[in-house]
């Protein structure tokens, strides 16, 4: 089910109306009841899948803390770890992989193939294979003790608001709040509102409608004009944070109404001053759990500085691989690593980056500057393959006014689009619920119309998944 | 506890004074910008003029598109004729069906003189492949904005996606699933139990030609007929069932007659590539909307059957577009079925033939084919003029004619027949030629010699020759006949026949 259906328009309201009316212990009921309803409504069957790890991680989980010697705790690990990565691989990677071999099986002058599978992805595995794999892994080291009550455990791994595009919660963060006595409050039902509706309002009306635009330039560029190219590759900047935002905040805004607090997601990203800070804006859920689960295992920065970049690089080439399986998504996260560390070698060395007071010149130019590297790699990220990437670039650099198409931004998203960006240098230290809540009655309750206007009157009609459903 | 009621009942209050206020706005400024780009079609009504008598309604087989039809009117063009001093005016949405016809009627204003309604009546939308078809949501989108709702709730469910919306790769699942659930019942044993046994089973043993061979495009063409009309209608479950009844509730509230224009199929080209028991199926379809319809008082056209193969423009794959002819046919028998409601209007109209066998051209003064620089009155075997050839002058009068408006069981083979005078002995380059070209044909030259003895030379001779046409160039856009001379000699060339025969 996606957030911006009629279908979700009377579904959150059931859910919530039922959750504050049932008593306290029978409210994970049908919160999972309305999990699984909420992911069948995309397709039926991979409903087993999720039944099946949550299974899997539940029982390892269990066995693991009998254990006392970490050693014996190691097998159920094992097990939890090759169960997800095991299912993540099949459905996601197996074909890349495959295809791969058979190119190489091909040069190398061999007829064979290996089959490729002809499944349909599904919706979410990658969030919610991760959000599973870190309580396994805190299960191992001990930080978390086991859920004995599998119909919490199963809540947690299918909690509906981030189940399918996250934030990828962690267990001790989720799980408490899921069990404890929430009642009804005023705030939390217009906080939560707030929130949807300005996430409704940034994946309706920008990112759907910027969409419309920027599919067609990446269709085939060569129609198009070299600065209607680079206006359609910065457009994109917005509709894939627009897209993903919307949908992060619409998720945390649902849960809010039932008075469970989701982690922010996104914290104004365009405006870090660079590739380090950008990635504790952006997603943070998971730059948090690549921190958390790769990064300090890895060593982190405990170690000597050759080994600490190449855990840098490992970490973000591990990052573009989890987006999706292709070789434009792992130079996507190659190239986060390598500017990252060019950036912080240069900085090191140089000092540049003193302290800027918010929104100072130095502080916005370097932004400018993160913003410029991040919608370059986003081509990477957006184009179906590497080949195609490059073609952007080529056609950016040659095709100068040559065009047979024009890129036309309608003015009504061009205005909603200034809206947004100026909204979102407001929220650099706010999120949009507390902002809004604390303006007087009369501007709040415009502000509303105007979002509530926004929503239904221009939306982008065209069916438009959120970007981050395919991860 | 009572506060926080008053509190939220308050906002609700006032969020439905803001949407009442924003549902006003909407309409007064944005709503009609709206229904011209989400509602296209509704354009299509809006423009059906006020003194419209009999509105037909209908998909792409209203048009044609072939390029020989020498009268290319729509089949609502050709009822006019019947039906002189009444208008009649039509809604022509491509690859549509009942469900967006029910929408685009109700847009019809009330005050219309709009007596009659003709509604295609298409027994391939009742297949699963066109009910669950990628075209859907599209079709659903559009009909969002023409709900019988205030314009804003309407925008909202276009915005919220409020309608079928689901993905090809959906739709697709949802017939193949319906293929394999729905089982077959004959009155005989039938080898197959659904659509998913008889097209696999056509697939793997194909069709085979005279060798023996497999012929793939034929095969592949027979599978497409099999999941076309290889259905049982369920009147309970059928959509396309509930949304005619729609249309009937709407006529009987709006006092139209209304008739179903059951669409011809090509019934032929069914039974010749899979059989009796796709016919049957298709027939016992056709009965049981004609009985359904009808006990609902709908006047139900069959036109199931009533144009011949070569009547079809694609016949290579199903659609209802029809040549002229099949036009012609489709708008005849509409006219008698509504005869009875405009007894004192109806002007009889025979069906002309818009295809001929036989030509005849004695190069004089009205019955040449068509101006050229060949005609001489040096001399003539008949009348004044007859045709030159030579010296230069390469080509002779010519045969230009539309060969696939000719039915093909009709032009099997053709007859030339001339009269020929030459001035001297004929160069061995002289041939009489038979060309053909077209989009859908490889070009086909065929020279055929002229032995006429050299002494013969100075006298009108007969020349005949008859040819078997090739199949290949059955569909040609044209065809020639005529006297290719490159030499020097003078050929003079009168009196040419050219027949089509069976």
């Amino acid at each position: 089910m996606l957030f911006n259906t009629i279908e979700f328009v009377f579904f959150l309201p059931v859910v919530v109306i039922l959750y504050y009316l049932l008593p306290v212990k029978f409210r994970w009921i049908m919160l999972l009841a309305a999990s699984y309803i909420f992911y069948m409504a995309w397709k039926v069957e991979y409903i087993f899948l999720i039944a099946f790890s949550t299974m899997i991680d539940y029982f390892s989980g269990i066995m693991m803390e009998k254990q006392t010697e970490k050693k014996s705790r190691r097998p159920y690990l094992i097990l939890s770890l090759l169960t997800n990565l095991g299912l993540l691989f099949s459905f996601k990677y197996f074909n890349f992989t495959s295809s791969n071999l058979n190119s190489l099986i091909h040069f190398m002058g061999l007829n064979k193939d290996i089959p490729l599978m002809n499944f349909l992805l599904p919706v979410g595995i990658s969030f919610y294979t991760f959000q599973t794999l870190s309580y396994s892994i805190d299960v191992y080291y001990g930080r978390q003790k086991a859920e004995k009550h599998l119909g919490y455990f199963a809540l947690y791994v299918a909690f509906f608001p981030q189940l399918v595009a996250g934030p990828i919660e962690r267990f001790s963060r989720l799980t408490p709040q899921l069990k404890m006595r929430h009642d009804f409050t005023y705030e939390n039902l217009a906080n939560g509102l707030r929130l949807i509706l300005y996430g409704l309002f940034i994946k309706m009306v920008i990112a759907d409608n910027l969409s419309a635009v920027v599919d067609k330039i990446y269709a085939d560029p060569s129609q198009y004009s070299s600065i209607d190219i680079i206006k359609g590759v910065g457009l994109y900047s917005f509709q894939i944070y627009s897209d993903f935002y919307g949908y992060s905040i619409i998720a945390i805004g649902s849960a809010l109404i039932m008075g469970i607090h989701i982690m922010d997601n996104f914290r104004t990203p365009y405006l870090a001053k660079n590739i380090s800070e950008f990635w504790q804006r952006w997603h943070i859920s998971l730059s948090t759990w690549f921190r958390d689960y790769l990064y300090y295992p890895l060593g982190g920065n405990r170690v000597v500085r050759q080994r600490w970049m190449i855990n840098i690089l490992i970490v973000f080439v591990v990052s573009g691989i989890w987006h999706g399986a292709n070789w434009n998504f792992l130079i996507w996260g190659a190239l986060y690593g390598i500017i990252y560390l060019i950036e912080k070698l240069i900085n090191d060395s140089f000092k540049l980056e003193k302290k800027h007071k918010p929104y100072s010149f130095g502080h916005l130019a370097l932004a400018a500057k993160t913003f410029i590297f991040v919608t370059i790699i986003w081509v990477f990220f957006r184009s179906q393959s590497f080949t195609e990437a490059i073609a952007v670039f080529k056609f950016i650099l040659t095709n100068g006014n040559t065009a047979t198409e024009t890129l036309n931004l309608p003015i009504s998203t061009l205005i909603f689009l200034a809206i947004f960006i100026i909204s979102d240098v407001i929220l650099y230290n706010y999120r949009f619920d507390k902002w809004s809540g604390n303006l007087p009655f009369v501007i709040r309750w415009s502000v509303y119309s105007v979002l509530i206007f926004a929503i239904i009157v221009f939306a982008g009609v065209d069916n438009f998944p959120f970007i981050y459903f395919q991860f | 506890m009572l506060k926080m009621v008053i509190k939220i009942g308050s906002r609700l209050a006032l969020l439905g004074i803001i949407l009442v206020v924003m549902n006003w706005i909407y309409t007064r400024f944005f709503f009609e910008k709206d229904l011209e780009t989400f509602a296209p079609d509704l354009r299509k009504v809006r423009v059906v003029p006020q003194n419209t008598n009999i509105l037909y309604i209908g998909e792409s087989s209203n048009y044609t598109y072939r390029e020989d039809d020498l009268d290319k009117r729509s089949i609502s063009d050709l009822m006019n004729d019947y039906f002189p001093n009444l208008h009649v005016s039509d809604v022509t949405k491509p690859a549509s069906h009942s469900g967006i016809y029910k929408v685009l009627l109700a847009q019809l204003p009330t005050d219309s003189q709009i007596s009659t309604v003709i509604v295609t009546l298409n027994l391939r939308s009742f297949n699963a492949q066109w009910i669950y078809s990628d075209l859907e949501t599209q079709l659903q989108k559009t009909t969002v904005l023409l709900r019988p709702f205030p314009p804003l709730v309407n925008r909202f469910m276009l915005s919220f996606k409020g309608y079928d919306i689901k993905s090809d790769d959906e739709r697709i699942q949802q017939f193949i699933k319906k293929w394999e659930r729905d089982e077959f019942h004959f009155p005989y044993r039938f080898p197959f139990k659904n659509v998913k046994e008889w097209d696999n089973w056509m697939a793997v043993n194909g069709i085979k030609d005279e060798n023996g061979v497999i012929d793939f495009d034929r095969t592949a063409l027979a599978c497409h007929y099999i999941k076309a009309y290889g259905f049982q209608i369920d009147t309970l479950e059928n959509p396309r069932i509930k949304d005619f009844n729609d249309i009937i509730n709407l006529a009987k509230k709006r006092s139209w007659h209304l008739v179903f224009n059951l669409m011809a199929e090509n019934t032929e080209k069914a039974r010749e590539l899979v059989g009796d028991d796709l016919l049957f199926l298709m027939e016992q379809n056709r009965d049981l909307l004609n009985s359904y319809f009808s006990r609902r008082g709908v006047v139900i056209v069959d036109n199931l059957e009533a144009v011949a193969d070569q009547e079809f423009i694609d016949r290579n794959w199903t659609t209802e577009h029809y040549a002229e002819h099949g036009r012609k046919i489709i708008a005849a028998n509409l006219a008698k079925a509504i005869l009875q409601y405009y007894p004192n209007e109806y002007s009889a109209v025979g069906i002309s033939y818009d295809y001929e066998t036989y030509f005849f051209n004695d190069c004089d003064n009205g019955e040449t084919w068509g101006p050229d620089q060949s005609i001489s009155s040096d001399r003539a075997f008949s009348g004044k003029y007859s045709s030159k050839t030579g010296n230069g002058l390469k080509y002779s009068s010519a045969l230009v004619y539309p060969i696939r408006r000719i039915p093909d069981s009709l032009k099997r083979e053709v007859r030339i027949h001339a009269m020929i005078y030459q001035e001297s002995a004929i160069h061995d380059d002289v041939r009489m030629v038979i060309q053909a070209e077209g989009e859908s044909v490889d070009d086909f030259w065929r020279g055929f010699e002229i032995n006429i003895p050299e002494e013969e030379s100075r006298k009108w001779i007969p020349y005949e020759i008859i040819f078997t046409l090739p199949k290949e160039i059955y569909n040609a856009n044209e065809i020639k006949i005529y006297l290719y001379n490159p030499s020097l000699t003078t050929i003079y060339l009168d009196d040419m026949e050219v027949e089509f025969l069976e």
